[in-house]
Parts: C-alpha cells; sequence; structure tokens
C-alpha cells in the first residue's frame, strides 16, 4: 500500500468519501471528529480527513438531505453536532455500495486480484 | 485552553453567510479542533506541539475553496431579516420579495391597508392634478424671464392702437412690443357657421413669444403692413381637430370669416392657449384686418368709428413686451410711464400721469391668480388632511399586526439580528403597501378626474378655463407621496415593533403592562388626532353646505322660472345703426307673437353671468365726479362712490324680467335717438345718490367731464340681481337701446309655459331673421342661476363628499383601535364577569373609553376649527364662520358615529365567555 501515490489516494478518496461518511452514520448518530477518527482508524491510517475536507463533505450531504445534523448536548458532555442518516441516505448508500461491489468484481476480473 | 474561535477566526475565511450558520460553523471546527488538541495532549505531546498539529487542520488552502462552493447553496436558506447586508440593490430587492411573501400571507389586513391608503392617496392626486392644471401650468413660450404684460392698476392695460403704436416706437427698453385684441367671429368652413373666440394681433405677436407652428406659418410682420390687405387667418390645434378633422391640406384652405374669405396659414402648437393661460382662443387674424374682423362695439362711449386703427378714444387692446435683455423691468416700466404720460398730455393738457407695470407673462393675472392661489390651498388641506387620518388608520392597523408578529422578530432580535436591517424590512412592507396603494390611488384620481370634467359648466361660466391633468409631474407628485407617506405611517410601527425589549415576548406574557400600555396609547393618540381633524373638515363641509342653501335661498329679482336668454352678436354681421335698429325691432316682435310667449326685449348686460358695465355718475348739483373711464369687464361692482353698473334695455325688458316699477314712468318708443336723454334707475341708486329720495326729474351725466348731454331720471325700479346671487344690492342704471344703440343684446323672452318647451321655436324664429347669425346657447333663467352658482355648489359637494369620506375612516379608525383594545383584554373582561360584572357594566366600560377618545378628539377638534373656519369668510355667503347650527351639528354627528363604531366592540366584549376567556393566553 506504500506504493500508492499521494495522487491516486486522493482519487480514491473523493470516489468513495460519501460512501464512507454514509456508512459509519447507517448505525448511529455520529458527530464530525468521530467520523473523521473512525475512518482513520478503520483504514488503519491509510485515510486521514481534516478539517478541510471533512466538514465541507458533510455540509454537502446535509444539502442534499442524506444525513441530517443536530445540535446535541449529552449528559457531563459538551455541546457537539451529530450526524445522523436519513432515508435517502439509506436509498444512496444501498446504491452506492451496490456500485462498489459491481466495480471491484469488475477489476478484479479484469486483473485477476484476489480478494486479501 | 486554547481559545479556539479566536484562532480560527484569524485564519478562517470570512464567509459572510447567515450569522447563525457562520456561528454554527465555528462552533464545530472549534470542538474538532479542541478534540484534536486533546489527543495530541493525551499522546503526550507539548501544549505548544498539540496546538500547532491542531491548527494545521484548518491551514488547508482547499478549506476556502470548499466553504466557496457550499456559501451559494447556504445563500439559498430562508431569508431572515436581520441578516447582514452585502449589496444594497440586492437586499433591497430581497426585502422587496419578502414584503411581498408577507403581505400576500395576510390578504384581508393588506387589501385593508391599501383600499385606505387609496382613497387617500387618490384624492390628493385628483386635487394636485387641478392646482397643477390652475397654477403650475406655464404659457409654453420662449425667454420667460423678459416676457411681461402691460398693466395699469390691476388690470391689464387698454390702449387704442394709436396709443400702442407711440408706446411701441418710442421706448429703448423693449425688444418687441406687441398688442391683441379678442373677437369672436363668424366662421363659416365645411358647410357650417360657428361663432369662434380668436384674437387680433399685431405682426410681432407670436414672434414676441416665441411660439413654432404646429403646421405652416404663423402671421409675421410681412402680415402686418396694410389695412385690409392680409385675409390670412391661424387656427388652434384643437379647433382643426374638432372642426376640420384634422384635414391635412389645411394650410391653404379657404374658410369665410364674417362673411368674407380667409386662408389658413398655420396651426398653433396643441398646449399654446393664447397669450393668457387659462383664456383659450381658436383663430389669430392680422391687425390690419380690424374693419372686417373687429368692428366697433357701440358703447356709451360711443365707439361707432369703423377705423380703430386710427381712433385714439377707444382702448381695446392688451399688450406684452419682450424686455432687451440688458435692461432690468423696473426701468422698462419707468420709461414706459413716460411715454404714457407725455402721450396722454399731448392728447389732453390736464391728463393725469400714466403708470404701466410690468407683469411677468408667469404670474398671469394677479387678481385671478390670488384667488385661484386661495382655492387651491384650502384644497390641499382639506385632502392633505384625509391622507394624514388615512395614515393613521394604517399605522393602527400595522400597529395591531406587529403584535402578531412580535415572536418571530423577537427571535430573530434574539439570534441577533440587527435591529435597524428590521426596521428596513418592515418600512419597505409599509412603502410596498403605500406604493400599491398609490398605484390604485392614480387610477382612483383618473376617474375623479373625468367625472370633474362632465360635471364642468359651459365655458364663460367659470373666470378661466380649468384645466386638469394628470401629467408627468402629477405622476411623480404621487410617487413621492406615495414613498413619504409609507415612512410616515411605517416608522413608528416598525420602531415599536423591532424593540430589543424583547424579554417578556419569548416568554409569551400577552399581560405585559408597560409594552402593551404604551402601543395602546398610541393607538388612542392616533384616534383622537383622527377624530379632531375629522371635526374640523365636517365643520368647514357644514359652512360650505349652508352657504351653498343660502345662496339658492336668494331672491333674484326676476321671474326666473319663466325667462329664456338668448345671446344676440349682430356686430359679427357689420349691420348699420337702422339695420340694428330694425333687426331688434323684429326679433322681438316676432317672438313676442309666438304662442305661449308673454313678452320680449333686449339687452345689452346679461344678468347673473357675472358680466356688467360701469358708469362714472356726476348728479347735475353735486361734486363732480374724476374723470374715469368707463371699463366693461368681469367680476366688478360698482363699488365706488360715484359709480354706478348700468343695462341698456328695450322698453318691454321691466315686463319682461318682472322687475317692477316702483315711481315714475317706462321707456316708451318714444325715448329714441335725437330725443332728450333718459335713464331708470334702482332703489339703490336712489338711496346712494339721492339720500332724501327724490330723484325722479334730476339730471346726471357720464365722462368725458366735459360731455354736454344731460340724463334725466324718469323712473326708479326695484332692486334686482345684477352680476351675481351674492352681490350686494347694485346701484344700477338703466338707458333705452334706441338711444343707446348696442351690437350685442342678449334677448330674453317671459313665457307663460315652461321656458324649456320655447327653446327651439325661438332660435328657429332668430334664425329665419338672419340665418348668418350664430346663434350658441339658449339657455332658461334657471340654467344661468344653477350655472352662477357651480362654484359655491362644487365646493359644497367636494367639501362634504371629502368630510364624510374622512368621517368614514375616522369611524373606521375608532372601531380598530376599540376592537384591538378589547381584544387585548378578554382576559381581563372574561374574570371581571366571572367575578359578578354584569355585562351592562362590560358595556359602559368600553363605551366609556370610545366616548372618551370621542371627547378628547372634539375639544381638540371643534377648537381648531374656530380657528381655521376664520380663513374661510372669503368663501362663503350668507353664513357666519362661527355658524352655530353647524358648530353644534357635527359633534352631534361625531358623537352618533363614534357610538355606533363602539357599539361593535363593545356587544363583542359582553359575547365573551368568562370560562373561556380565563383559560385562553
Amino acid at each position: 500500500m506504500k506504493h500508492i501515490s499521494q495522487m491516486h489516494m486522493r482519487e480514491l478518496k473523493k470516489g468513495s468519501a460519501e460512501l464512507l461518511v454514509l456508512s459509519l452514520v447507517e448505525d448511529r448518530a455520529r458527530h464530525g471528529y468521530e467520523i473523521g477518527k473512525l475512518i482513520e482508524a478503520r483504514s488503519a491510517g491509510r485515510l486521514r480527513f481534516k478539517v478541510a475536507s471533512l466538514y465541507p463533505l458533510l455540509y454537502r450531504l446535509e444539502e442534499r438531505g442524506w444525513i441530517k445534523g443536530q445540535w446535541m448536548e449529552k449528559a457531563g458532555e459538551r455541546r457537539r453536532r451529530f450526524y445522523r442518516i436519513t432515508r435517502a441516505g439509506r436509498q444512496v448508500l444501498a446504491a452506492q455500495k451496490n456500485n462498489w461491489l459491481e466495480f471491484v468484481d469488475a477489476i478484479r476480473h479484469i486483473t485477476g486480484i484476489e480478494n486479501a | 485552553m486554547p481559545d479556539w474561535k479566536t484562532l480560527i477566526a484569524a485564519r478562517f475565511p470570512k464567509l459572510q453567510m447567515n450569522p447563525a450558520r457562520e456561528k454554527e460553523i465555528l462552533d464545530e471546527f472549534s470542538q474538532h479542533l479542541d478534540d484534536r488538541f486533546r489527543e495530541l495532549r493525551s499522546e503526550g505531546k507539548s501544549e505548544h506541539e498539540a496546538m500547532r498539529l491542531a491548527i494545521d487542520e484548518i491551514e488547508d488552502p482547499d478549506l476556502e475553496k470548499e466553504m466557496k462552493t457550499l456559501r451559494q447553496s447556504f445563500d439559498s436558506l430562508p431569508i431572515a431579516p436581520g441578516a447582514p447586508s452585502r449589496h444594497l440593490t440586492a437586499d433591497i430587492g430581497r426585502d422587496v420579495i419578502y414584503a411581498i411573501r408577507t403581505l400576500c400571507r395576510q390578504p384581508s389586513f393588506a387589501l385593508a391597508a391599501i383600499l385606505t391608503l387609496a382613497l387617500g392617496i387618490g384624492v390628493n392626486t385628483a386635487i394636485f392634478s387641478l392646482v397643477n392644471g390652475m397654477l403650475l401650468r406655464h404659457l409654453p413660450v420662449q425667454n420667460r424671464d423678459r416676457l411681461v404684460y402691460l398693466y395699469t392698476r390691476q388690470n391689464l392695460s387698454v390702449l387704442s392702437y394709436p396709443a400702442y403704436k407711440t408706446l411701441r416706437d418710442n421706448n429703448q427698453s423693449t425688444e418687441k412690443l406687441a398688442a391683441w385684441g379678442l373677437i369672436q367671429a363668424s366662421l363659416n368652413a365645411e358647410g357650417e357657421t360657428d361663432l369662434v373666440l380668436g384674437a387680433i394681433v399685431t405682426g410681432n405677436f407670436f414672434d414676441a413669444l416665441g411660439v413654432r407652428p404646429e403646421r405652416g406659418r404663423l402671421l409675421g410682420m410681412d402680415d402686418d403692413l396694410k389695412p385690409g390687405a392680409h385675409p390670412v387667418a391661424v387656427i388652434s390645434d384643437r379647433l382643426w381637430r374638432t372642426r376640420f378633422g384634422e384635414r391635412t391640406d389645411i394650410v391653404g384652405h379657404e374658410i369665410r370669416l364674417n362673411g368674407q374669405p380667409f386662408t389658413v396659414v398655420g396651426i398653433t402648437p396643441p398646449e399654446f392657449p393664447s397669450a393668457q393661460l387659462g383664456v383659450n382662443r381658436d383663430l389669430y387674424v392680422p391687425m390690419m384686418m380690424q374693419a372686417l374682423m373687429r368692428p366697433p362695439r357701440a358703447g356709451y362711449s360711443g365707439e361707432m368709428d369703423p377705423d380703430l386703427l386710427n381712433n385714439a378714444n377707444n382702448g381695446w387692446l392688451y399688450s406684452l413686451a419682450l424686455l432687451k435683455p440688458e435692461g432690468t423691468a423696473a426701468q422698462a416700466a419707468e420709461e414706459l410711464s413716460a411715454v404714457a404720460t407725455s402721450y396722454a398730455k399731448s392728447r389732453s393738457a390736464n391728463a393725469r400721469p400714466q403708470q404701466v407695470t410690468l407683469v411677468p407673462i408667469d404670474d398671469g393675472d394677479p387678481a385671478s391668480r390670488q384667488q385661484m392661489r386661495s382655492v387651491a390651498t384650502l384644497l390641499l388641506a382639506v385632502v392633505g388632511t384625509i391622507l394624514v387620518i388615512a395614515c393613521a388608520n394604517v399605522a393602527n392597523l400595522l400597529l395591531s399586526k406587529a403584535v402578531s408578529r412580535r415572536r418571530e422578530l423577537a427571535v430573530r432580535l434574539a439570534v441577533g439580528a440587527n435591529r435597524w436591517r428590521i426596521v428596513r424590512q418592515l418600512l419597505t412592507e409599509s412603502i410596498l403597501l403605500s406604493v400599491t396603494g398609490g398605484a390604485a390611488g392614480v387610477a382612483l384620481a383618473f376617474a375623479i378626474v373625468e367625472a370633474f370634467k362632465i360635471a364642468l359648466p359651459a365655458s364663460g361660466v367659470l373666470p378661466i378655463a380649468v384645466e386638469f391633468s394628470i401629467d408627468m409631474r402629477v405622476l411623480i407628485f404621487t410617487f413621492v407621496l406615495s414613498f413619504v407617506t409609507g415612512i410616515v405611517f411605517g416608522l413608528l410601527p416598525a420602531l415599536q415593533a423591532s424593540n430589543p425589549n424583547v424579554a417578556p415576548t419569548l416568554k409569551d406574557e400577552s399581560f405585559v403592562p408597560d409594552e402593551r400600555g404604551r402601543r395602546i396609547r398610541l393607538k388612542q393618540s392616533l384616534v383622537v388626532a383622527e377624530i379632531a381633524m375629522t371635526a374640523v373638515l365636517l365643520v368647514a363641509a357644514g359652512l360650505f353646505i349652508r352657504s351653498l342653501l343660502k345662496s339658492q335661498q336668494v331672491d333674484p329679482g326676476v321671474a326666473a322660472n319663466e325667462l329664456l336668454s338668448a345671446p344676440l352678436n349682430i356686430n359679427l354681421l357689420r349691420y348699420t345703426r337702422t339695420q340694428g335698429r330694425d333687426f331688434y325691432k323684429n326679433v322681438i316682435d316676432r317672438v313676442s307673437a309666438l304662442p305661449g310667449v308673454v313678452s320680449a326685449s333686449v339687452a345689452r348686460v346679461a344678468v347673473l353671468t357675472g358680466g356688467g358695465r360701469i358708469l362714472t355718475i356726476s348728479i347735475e348739483g353735486q361734486q363732480p365726479a374724476t374723470d374715469q373711464r368707463l371699463s366693461e369687464a368681469r367680476g366688478i361692482s360698482a363699488v365706488d362712490r360715484d359709480t354706478a353698473s348700468a343695462n341698456v334695455v328695450s322698453p318691454e325688458f321691466l315686463k319682461t324680467m318682472g322687475i317692477a316699477l316702483v315711481q315714475g314712468r317706462n321707456f316708451t318708443l318714444d325715448d329714441a335717438e335725437g330725443r332728450p336723454r333718459v335713464a331708470l334707475v334702482s332703489e339703490t341708486f336712489v338711496r346712494r345718490f339721492f339720500p332724501n329720495g327724490d330723484a325722479i326729474g334730476k339730471r346726471f351725466r357720464t365722462p368725458p367731464v366735459d360731455n354736454p348731454e344731460w340724463t334725466e331720471i324718469v323712473g326708479i325700479v326695484r332692486d334686482s340681481k345684477y352680476g351675481s346671487l351674492n352681490e350686494e344690492p347694485q346701484p344700477v342704471v338703466y338707458l333705452p337701446i334706441r338711444q343707446q344703440h348696442e351690437t350685442g343684446v342678449t334677448l330674453y323672452v317671459r313665457t307663460s309655459t315652461s321656458p324649456e318647451s320655447l327653446i327651439a321655436i325661438v332660435r328657429h324664429e332668430i334664425q329665419q331673421l338672419e340665418p348668418n347669425l350664430p346663434v350658441p346657447d339658449i339657455q332658461t333663467m334657471n340654467q344661468t342661476i344653477a350655472a352662477s352658482l357651480y362654484v359655491p355648489r362644487m365646493a359644497a359637494w367636494l367639501i362634504g363628499i371629502l368630510g364624510t369620506l374622512a368621517m368614514i375612516l375616522t369611524s373606521l379608525g375608532v372601531y380598530g383601535v376599540l376592537s384591538f383594545a378589547i381584544s387585548r383584554r378578554t382576559r381581563e373582561l372574561g374574570i371581571r364577569m366571572a367575578l359578578g360584572a354584569d355585562s351592562g357594566k362590560v358595556l359602559r366600560l368600553v363605551i366609556r373609553e370610545g366616548m372618551l377618545l370621542l371627547a378628547l378628539g372634539l375639544a381638540v377638534g371643534m377648537t381648531g376649527a374656530a380657528f381655521f373656519t376664520m380663513t374661510l369668510s372669503g368663501f362663503l355667503f350668507g353664513v357666519d364662520t362661527h355658524d352655530l347650527t353647524t358648530f353644534v351639528t357635527v359633534p352631534l354627528v361625531l358623537t352618533f358615529v363614534a357610538f355606533a363604531a363602539c357599539y361593535l366592540p363593545a356587544r363583542r366584549a359582553i359575547g365573551v365567555d368568562p370560562i373561556k376567556a380565563i383559560r385562553e393566553v
């Protein structure tokens, strides 16, 4: 994976960012920092979203109505903005998941790459 | 802990979006950096290092770009009043759209406001268009700063042609000195004969005024060379349209004037009335055609000489001058006065010094302008008051509406919206209402103006031609007025509604004594003011109405119900004296022989039309009067001690008019030319000139001072109205027409049946006798009287309607305020009734509130009226400015109306269900 260049990584990130965020908020609402940390953790550090790319993405998804942000104050904590998926978001997530699976399948068939 | 917000703000691009949203984003970013900072610290990084790495998160050139693409969509969030401005025009545009949306959500309120404003603005526009026509218009001439009329004393100077030439040729101050005379002519064209009003002008007339022809050419110096040699004419645009059907070959077209062929050489421009604003002339002919076009009108001064161009005894020309640029008007006046004086002295060594005054052409006739100014001021004051009342009503509506929006505005203020931005938004709503109302008002004004035009009397009744026009100036006036109106009635409610002390509102208490009390007091003051203004208007209306009624009750002193009048202008036919006399005799004989006719006669002066003739009287044996020229003009009454009004009549006059002979004898056919001169006089004449009552057989004479002819008084007649119904009793002298030939008379016919039924047959008889004589206007005396009362009637109608309008608006205002006050006190009233107050008590409580407003309003209003009406004395007849009947009736009427306006809300108050009211918040 070290051979993946910066540029390639950026392109792949762009294409998959929405899918990542939607799937992370599929089960429960999360705030922005948590989403960023989860992406970093679950990708073993390969994918990192800074403020400059994460929040504009969240706002764009919110505009499209795929997620909804809400300020919440949990007991003993500071006020945070939590994002949860909407019904439209679920539909988009399902479609995007399908697209990725098909895409990956196609790549595998052409190149002969096996799933690790 | 670092101040993330400040650090972020320093690096974060200014997004300039909705402040609430921007604050949220800032908060979220701060949260993120804080979490990152804590994480880094927990990993063992130093505070400085952790901060640096945390800040690094937002030090990204892509951030601004990313946020910018989002900015567009943030902006399309619903606009909130109070958002900070970016571009003024875009903001105002948004304000307007927001205002439209808000008003569409409250259609009944918007409609009520717009209609009220339309009424107020509409009447202002209509009256302003009248003022525009009367006072603000100018003659469409060039070099108006150098154009002047020549006046002696109060009136346009009346010159003889030789005098005019002397003035013209002997002064250094004027570039051009022109003259004109007013004429009537019989115009025969396209197979019809009409009477047209025209002017006979010197060659430099149009040049001096700087008027350009619409078609062809205007008269010039080449048309002013030889008497009788220039049969050319210029017509007005109006005549070309109405009489010649806009024919394209009008230039060069031949017409007949007074029976002789003339060629039309040009048309004056549409906006050019004549040399005087308000005096419309349709025909212009050269001065050299005087013999044909301005035949002498035989009057007492003996204007019998057909050659007026060389006759220095008859003044009949008006004049104007184009001053040279280098001199002043004062210098010119002085020089012209000197020339005039030396000319007068050259003709008579005893002549007094002549004083010429130069009146700028834009000032017009000072006397009538002064009158128009006072009328205009009065009307504008009245309609201005109505607009103020309308504004007060709409302001009250807005104050009520503001209550229902208070939560919305309070929330916006709480999240930091700019107060002035909110005020601007609310003012935008007000201005939108008022401009819409103004547009509707213009439509209303058009309708009012059309109604007025239809109601205008035939020309000749009013001293000047009244022009209404809704032109660009009027439209601009309306727009500016609408705009200002919106600010006037909107500002206070906007300031009230945007008051930052909003905490109680957010807690949703409807019982906030201070703010509510202030709001109600404001509304009450507005209503008290409305009542006061309405009281003043109604008093004025009452006085005008009573004045009209008094005028209508005046006894004209003639048999008004049985009289017809027909003007006969035989001077157009250039009869000789004998022909003229015979014509009169024939007309009288033929008409008298008709079935239904009791008698007929002719008279020089048509009674009750405002016209007249004044003679200076020197009684034999009494102090001789000063040498004053007799003058024939509108509106002059014999107020000078030594003057009397005069009329020249046939012997049947007294019988025809129904005027009683009190003493002595009537005229007979023997009182003819060559016989001793005789006269009849009125009772007032006797009182003035013969205080001991003995007048029969006495003699008098009239100017010139050396006039050898004495006139003997042979009879005294009952006083009757001469010029107008409202005049004081006049001293009148009647002279026999057979001794004093006149070429312009009115035929009077006394009928035994209804006069209307004989109009057609009388016209027929006249035209049988003389087909070339145009007989424009045959009227009954009642029609003449009604026309003479046109102005007081219009005034009474106009001010009466406006006063009623004000009353309706005010009663709506009273109703509105009380309804509002009650709705706010529903809980209190419910409690009262639950505690046992009977409905009668609640009713009385409510009505008392309303009556208190009324009392205050009346106190202020009636006091104001007492002062205001003193300015109306010039307009009233037979009614005191503090007429008791009016001053008692108006408060009674207003009390009744206010009571009715109180009653409905009061009924609603007692209909309140106490339980429901207490539960209601």
